[in-house]
């Protein structure tokens, strides 16, 4: 891409992101928000492939809609309260909006049919982008609103898109769907658990990215775009099939690994909260997903398999260590005995 | 709204009574408030008479209703105990160690209800095309007679052709069914041509409109012989083109969302004359020999070596 046209969409969504998470009025945080569609719509249809542009007319629509209704909640509650600061949204009706909108924004479910398709469409980088920088805003400012949003209405998301992101994540074999819907599913980890204790969604949020972006990383380093072309990494880079299959455990949330973190933590605040039920629920859907990946890692990694591969991509890879990748994918596997000082830092 | 619908109405009234009278001619469809004045009143020889308006064609007996909800329930309970078992309804090591795949088979009536074939007689044209089982119900045959005669209504340059597509697969509750050929980089055909040269043809049924009419086409020479042939198309060499034009803008089909990815095929090669086909099985291949990513130029000004 020219590089001029690059520069200004990396510098957009660091713009973008930055003017939403450090502001108070409703309309800087609709401007960010704005900025960062706008942004990364160049980058999602970069390749001009029709499904590379159905993926981007698919965000640009969804997008556009949640700002609106964000732009629509923040303008009522400002007619009946006379204020526009993000932390004082009281209006009932404005706070109900503002939930769908952000629901909307982030993918949770029943707003999440946009993100598998936009995903699959788009580039491997260009997906993490969209995994990781693209919810950070509105999960700002919807750690900023959570004391005036509804709780039922949070939590009910939250448990239906862990149950889509893990029942719908269980056969796909396109590598960039699987991350999509384990990205349903975090989200519902992040939601239930907002409303008690916003820190933990960040601290979530923060290991969530650590996870899916040295996931993403090692599949950019194979550029395996399906399993079977995952299937056959192990012929050409052991390790990192290895550390790629040992990160997508940890996605799912096994426990000597880092992505256990949240999860109990996350259950052990909702337990303490009297919400037993709903901790019940939350963690028997995350088995479908787990199941997901230990059958992936069974096929792939533990049980060699007896196929090649005929991509020819894979035997063009002549990069240097990817230090990134490293420094990722350790994190993101050996963090978990950090958590007394993780604990004391958020 | 209503005053817009008493002033057109008293329009067509005056209309009606006053016809010899001249009407402006800009104005004079709008005003006789029918729709088929509105478009074009030629209608195209092979072209349906008169189209029933839907809400005609919808049955509204109630026990049919429940019939048709019991299947529709059991097919979708099918469908969540295919989710379980694994992609496309087989376990997870079928998918992941498959190398050929049989998508269509031809050996009974039901095989070939699954098959549409289409000529230029809707347009207006003479050609002929039948399709029925072969000999022993071991194939699928696809005759009939090319006629390139161009109909006579002063728009249309070229004709004949005669073609064969697949209908599109449908879930339970009439939604869309989606297969993933990702696996696979080859078609695989076994037929018996006569000697003619077939055009295969892939629809993928995109999201939005503004692509419907995308095609990837490919030519299938046949050889003509009282031999089987075994031809492998692989799918790097599918050209993309729209309403029959070929496009610039090259790609390689995608193959993970397989939706609607129907089939067809065409003969049109300006002869006239009768022609042949016998099809055995259409599937899947797996070609681990062929490497080739896309066989055309992609329009990238500086592409990543």
């Amino acid at each position: 891409m020219n590089p001029h046209a690059k520069l200004i969409f990396s510098v957009s969504l660091l713009l973008g992101t930055t003017i939403t998470i450090s502001s108070n009025h409703w309309v800087m945080a609709w401007t960010g928000l704005e900025l960062n569609t706008l942004a990364i719509i160049p980058l999602i249809a970069k390749s001009h492939h029709p499904r590379a542009i159905e993926a981007a007319i698919k965000y640009f629509l969804v997008q556009a809609a949640a700002s609106t209704l964000i732009l629509f909640s923040s303008t009522t509650n400002a007619w009946v309260t006379g204020q526009w600061d993000i932390t004082q949204l009281t209006h009932q009706t404005s706070s109900l909006l503002l939930t769908t909108a952000i629901a909307m924004k982030l993918g949770l479910t029943p707003f999440h049919f946009w993100f598998p398709e936009v995903l699959q469409g788009s580039s491997l980088m260009t997906a993490l982008l969209l995994s990781t920088m693209m919810k950070f805003p509105p999960l700002t400012i919807l750690f900023m609103t959570s004391h005036t949003l509804n709780p039922t209405l949070l939590t009910i998301m939250a448990i239906a898109s862990t149950a889509v992101g893990g029942w719908m994540g269980l056969n796909q074999t396109q590598t960039r769907k699987i991350l999509a819907f384990s990205s349903i599913s975090h989200l519902g980890w992040m939601t239930i658990i907002i409303i008690y204790s916003p820190k933990l969604t960040l601290l979530t949020f923060y290991l969530y990215i650590l996870m899916t972006s040295s996931v993403f990383l090692a599949l950019n380093t194979i550029k395996a775009l399906n399993l079977p072309t995952l299937m056959t990494t192990w012929t050409k880079t052991p390790m990192l099939n290895t550390t790629l299959l040992l990160a997508l455990l940890s996605l799912a949330g096994l426990p000597p690994l880092t992505g256990f973190l949240p999860k109990w933590l996350i259950i052990q605040e909702l337990t303490k909260q009297e919400m037993a039920t709903a901790t019940t629920i939350i963690a028997m859907l995350s088995l479908l997903g787990l199941f997901f990946y230990l059958r992936l890692a069974y096929y792939s990694t533990i049980t060699l398999p007896p196929n090649s591969t005929n991509h020819m991509k894979q035997w063009h890879v002549n990069s240097p260590t990817n230090t990134l990748t490293a420094i990722l994918t350790s994190l993101s596997t050996l963090l978990l005995p950090l958590s007394p000082m993780i604990l004391t830092i958020i | 709204m209503a005053l817009t619908t008493t002033l057109l109405n008293s329009a067509y009234l005056r209309g009606r009574c006053c016809r010899h009278k001249v009407l402006h001619p800009l104005l004079g469809p709008l005003l006789s408030c029918s729709m088929k004045k509105l478009y074009s009143s030629y209608r195209r020889p092979g072209s349906e008479p008169e189209k029933k308006p839907s809400w005609r064609n919808t049955d509204f007996s109630f026990k049919k209703s429940i019939e048709v909800l019991k299947t529709q329930l059991s097919m979708l309970k099918k469908e969540t105990e295919d989710h379980l078992t694994g992609p496309g309804g087989h376990p997870f090591s079928q998918y992941l160690l498959e190398q050929t795949r049989v998508l269509w088979e031809f050996r009974s009536q039901e095989d070939l209800n699954k098959w549409v074939i289409s000529s230029d007689v809707e347009i207006g044209g003479k050609s002929e095309v039948y399709l029925k089982l072969g000999r022993n119900n071991q194939a699928a045959l696809l005759y009939g007679t090319l006629n390139t005669e161009v109909p006579r209504d002063g728009e249309t340059k070229y004709s004949g052709y005669c073609s064969m597509r697949a209908k599109p697969p449908v879930g339970s509750f009439a939604r869309k069914k989606y297969y993933d050929w990702s696996n696979f980089n080859s078609l695989y055909l076994r037929v018996r041509g006569d000697g003619r040269p077939w055009m295969v043809n892939i629809y993928t049924d995109p999201y939005f409109s503004h692509q419907k009419d995308d095609l990837y086409n490919y030519f299938m020479f046949t050889r003509g012989g009282p031999y089987w042939e075994e031809i492998k198309i692989p799918f790097s060499k599918f050209f993309l083109s729209s309403r029959g034009r070929v496009q610039d803008d090259q790609h390689p089909i995608w193959l993970d969302k397989a939706s609607f990815l129907t089939l067809g095929f065409t003969i049109g090669d300006k002869v006239d004359g009768p022609f042949r086909l016998e099809i055995d099985f259409i599937g899947l291949l797996n070609d681990r020999a062929h490497t080739e990513e896309f066989a055309y130029e992609t329009y990238e000004k500086n592409p990543r070596v």
